[in-house]
């Protein structure tokens, strides 16, 4: 038995006989809700959360980022070794492994994995990941059960890009791969005995529109796990129709839990448990578009501009009012719960209306009799802010800015937009003056934010895809990004994340507001749950989850 | 007969076709497309997404990607869903007859509780029990759908008496798991249907009581059981073979509401995700299978006034 593997079951065994904790019971179905059907069981093609919710249940990676301690830990890779240079990965397969139809899983798949990743053909959007420096990683089988990565430079983050890359059966997707079309492989239509994964669990039945059922594999790599016989997930539309089916003991997990279900959910004695900030950031910010030819680009341009607004919203009223205390003001994106990347010391501050007029002043704007104010030439300030009307939070958020602007005499209307259409108009059109938007990286590690913050990248929301820098701080953080890409020392890196966190910070291209909490409810009956702040918030561990009827409760109903 | 039943036909199918065509544009003029939730992954670049547009042919002019859409529907392929990547046709049939299965509950539940009740209702004109079910009546007339799911929602919700949505128990199906599962949506479409149905089944009769021939039925001595089923019901049937038709579409459309809130895997939940993910063909499907629907009803009503007045038949 490896050492990884006895610390396992240690652990697992203390675990067991730990006070208070229930002893592990196999059997039973734990009952989730997902908010959408999921589209597809291919993991080279899922998009949506859904898919890859349920995705993530049926396979393994060769490498995984522990959802507690954010470090690398082997799942289907015993073990693995990096050059002196950074550039060369060699990992060693673990022995014995079988896929979920029984078949042994060994190099020659990992191979046609990253074949298939990297295939146009197979439009996978997890091929971006897998393309460094504009040159794509080569694979190479040393033996059966070894392989190795070539990367064209060296790359800090290499050892996360297999986390979250499923290892597929090449004796079930070789022949729709070479005909071209693995991209249509495994849709939900599939019978279930041409679906193979090395997860825990394997798909055992879909009802369309209704739920889809998994059962434990019985050719899982952890000897005697999963203990649950079947996940059921329902699909359940909106998070409210999900209270319900929660609240009448349909469900046994509530993922993500709004802010403002958690008063009810208390009240009825359900556990909710706040796993604490997000990795998710909302934040409003300007048309700073060379496209935009609007009145009061040029108000957006300038800093103090900028500041004076982030000096103005009063984040802690976000947090009382929209997320009833369970969410945590932000100075720059990085929440403080990523803790290997916050910067230390920076705090969000209270608002402070009068530091916002000092800045306006300084840059020269006026008031008039009645308060409103002015610019230089004399036009009122007044503009628009967008958000999505999906997004209740949001549209508070917007509604709280419009109040706290105010009294600093700016003008501000806000609209609320289908989101797709709120999408194009930032991303395509740049027909818009401002925006809050929420983004949430599934990964705490910078290389996730590569799109946001180089000038170049499509997600550089205020200003996207600049052929060139249109400002020096920009310049600035694009080198340091490309840096940090490269740069193997952690704390190197780390200086590197913590000079573009200060940036922000001084130019406020986007002006961070609050990072809600990850808050999960579940019912007595589900034992050995341990929420993360990163996705899937409670279902990462679904081998090591199991079910109890819960006392002085009757079965529910299902 | 036959001819006027062909002209109804060809009607029907220009109909649909222009309801398509007015999707479709409505559909392709709206800002945004299916990858624009993608486009906020901050892992996913923009090249990858512009090769996922090409390969639905979504970076295709208007027109072009229209006429595709015909040329196949012409060969009965719906298309194909983007976010599901399988044919359209593969998702809609379960849901169809999901579907048809609530609204056909619900229908013949409404028209069964509407006839008896309206025809006594009627017979015993101004009596109490009449004034009584003309209040319930319209009470519920004037209470939205919504209100009255959302109120069975929660109280199945906090009860546990019946379940707050879906359509199947934990280990499947069964008549049983099916009755329970369909009992409430079944009732607010049932609730929604029925006062209409009522107030017209009643409004009708009544007329018909009243004609000079039913007067002189009664008069030459004829039984109280051949008039009701001779003479009243089949002059009071027309205004209600028309209404059938129209209750079929109401049902329909209402039943879209009432699906997505109990979580009934219909065409209703299917329709509104494909019309917020921009999943265009599987929303064009979803909408030609529904107005398809709702004209077969229209038909089949016209038909049933064909067959059932003399009248209609020689003028058309």
């Amino acid at each position: 038995m490896s050492g990884n593997r006895l610390a396992l079951c240690l652990f697992l065994g203390l675990r067991a006989l730990a006070p208070g904790e229930a002893p592990v019971q196999r059997g039973g179905t734990l009952v989730a809700a997902l908010r959408a059907e999921p589209k597809t069981l291919n993991p080279l093609t899922s998009l949506d959360s859904p898919s890859r919710e349920v995705i993530g249940r049926m396979n393994a990676d060769l490498i995984s980022t522990d959802r507690v301690t954010q470090s690398p830990v082997p799942v289907l890779a015993e073990s693995w070794s990096v050059s002196a240079d950074g550039k060369h990965y060699t990992v060693n397969l673990r022995q014995h492994v079988r896929f979920s139809d029984g078949q042994p899983f060994d190099a020659d798949d990992v191979l046609f994995s990253f074949q298939a990743y990297l295939d146009e053909r197979s439009h996978s959007p997890q091929r971006d990941l897998l393309i460094i420096d504009g040159s794509p990683i080569q694979v190479r089988k040393l033996d059966s059960f070894r392989v190795r990565f070539d990367l064209p430079t060296p790359y800090a983050t290499a050892i996360r890009i297999f986390d979250g890359l499923a290892m597929l059966p090449k004796h079930l997707l070789e022949k729709s791969f070479e005909e071209g079309s693995v991209s249509k492989a495994w849709t939900l239509s599939t019978p279930n005995k041409d679906i193979a994964g090395l997860g825990p669990f394997r798909l055992k039945e879909y009802r369309p529109g209704d739920r889809l059922v998994l059962e434990r594999n019985p050719f899982y790599l952890k000897t005697g796990q999963p203990y649950l016989s079947e996940i059921a997930f329902l699909f359940v539309g909106d998070e409210d129709a999900q209270l319900a089916r929660f609240l009448s003991g349909e469900t046994d997990l509530m993922n993500r839990v709004s802010a403002r279900n958690v008063p009810v959910l208390r009240s009825r004695g359900m556990t909710v448990e706040d796993v604490g900030p997000s990795l998710e950031y909302n934040f409003l910010f300007f048309n700073l578009t060379s496209q935009a030819a609007m009145p009061g680009k040029e108000w957006f341009e300038k800093r103090a501009f900028r500041q004076a607004v982030s000096a103005a919203i009063d984040r802690q009223s976000i947090v009382k009012l929209v997320y009833f205390g369970l969410a945590t003001p932000l100075a720059t994106h990085v929440a403080p719960s990523n803790r290997r990347w916050a910067a230390p010391g920076m705090s969000a501050g209270t608002a402070s209306p009068a530091k916002a007029r000092e800045f306006l002043r300084s840059a020269g704007f006026k008031w008039d009799s009645e308060g409103l104010l002015m610019d230089g030439s004399g036009r009122q300030v007044e503009f628009t802010i967008l958000t999505s009307s999906s997004n209740a939070e949001r549209t508070s958020m917007a509604t709280l800015i419009q109040d706290d602007l105010k009294k600093i005499g700016m003008t501000v209307h806000v609209v609320s937009l289908e989101f797709r259409s709120m999408v194009d108009r930032i991303l395509k059109t740049h027909e818009y003056e401002a925006a809050i938007l929420g983004l949430g990286a599934g990964d705490g590690d910078p290389n996730s934010e590569m799109n946001v913050w180089l000038s170049s990248g499509s997600m550089h929301v205020w200003n996207p895809q600049q052929e060139k820098p249109a400002t020096p701080w920009e310049a600035e953080i694009d080198v340091l990004m490309h840096k940090q890409e490269v740069e193997i020392d952690f704390d190197a890196r780390r200086r590197l994340y913590l000079r573009l966190q200060q940036i922000e910070a001084e130019q406020l291209p986007i002006i961070s507001l609050v990072s809600p909490h990850v808050l999960v409810a579940r019912s007595a009956r589900v034992h050995n749950l341990r929420p993360s702040i990163l996705d899937h918030y409670t279902l990462w561990n679904a081998d090591e989850l199991f079910v109890t009827p819960a006392a002085g409760q009757s079965e529910p109903r299902r | 007969m036959l001819a006027r039943g062909l002209y109804r036909v060809f009607q029907s199918a220009g109909l649909l076709l222009l309801i398509s065509s007015l999707w479709f544009l409505a559909l392709s003029l709206a800002p945004g497309d299916y990858f624009d939730e993608a486009r906020l992954n901050p892992s996913t670049s923009a090249e990858t997404i512009a090769k996922l547009r090409d390969t639905y042919g979504l970076s295709q002019p208007l027109p072009i990607r229209y006429g595709r859409w015909l040329r196949s529907l012409a060969h009965g392929d719906l298309g194909e869903s983007i976010a599901y990547n399988q044919p359209v046709s593969k998702l809609l049939a379960p849901r169809i007859r999901n579907t048809l299965l609530l609204t056909g509950t619900a229908l013949t539940l409404s028209w069964t509780l509407a006839l008896a009740l309206g025809v006594w209702a009627a017979a015993g004109r101004n009596r109490l029990a009449d004034q009584a079910l003309r209040g319930i009546s319209g009470v519920l007339l004037a209470t939205p759908e919504l209100v009255v799911a959302t109120l069975l929602v929660y109280w199945a919700a906090t009860t546990g008496r019946l379940p707050a949505g879906g359509m199947m128990g934990e280990h499947g199906g069964g008549f049983r798991e099916l009755a329970i599962h369909l009992a409430l949506p079944a009732i607010v479409l049932t609730a929604m249907a029925f006062p209409v149905l009522f107030r017209h089944v009643r409004l009708a009769v009544s007329e018909s009581l009243h004609e000079p021939f039913i007067r002189a039925a009664v008069a030459l001595g004829i039984s109280p059981a051949r008039l009701w089923w001779q003479y009243i019901l089949p002059a009071a049937a027309n205004p209600l073979l028309s209404l059938f038709g129209l209750s079929l579409a109401t049902l329909l459309s209402s039943s879209l509401v009432v699906e997505v809130i109990f979580g009934w895997p219909g065409l209703g939940p299917l329709f509104l995700e494909s019309l917020f993910a921009r999943d265009t063909y599987l929303l064009l499907a979803a909408v030609v299978l529904s107005s398809l629907f709702l004209l077969a009803g229209n038909l089949c009503a016209d038909f049933l006034l064909l067959w059932n007045d003399p009248r209609i038949r020689k003028a058309g």
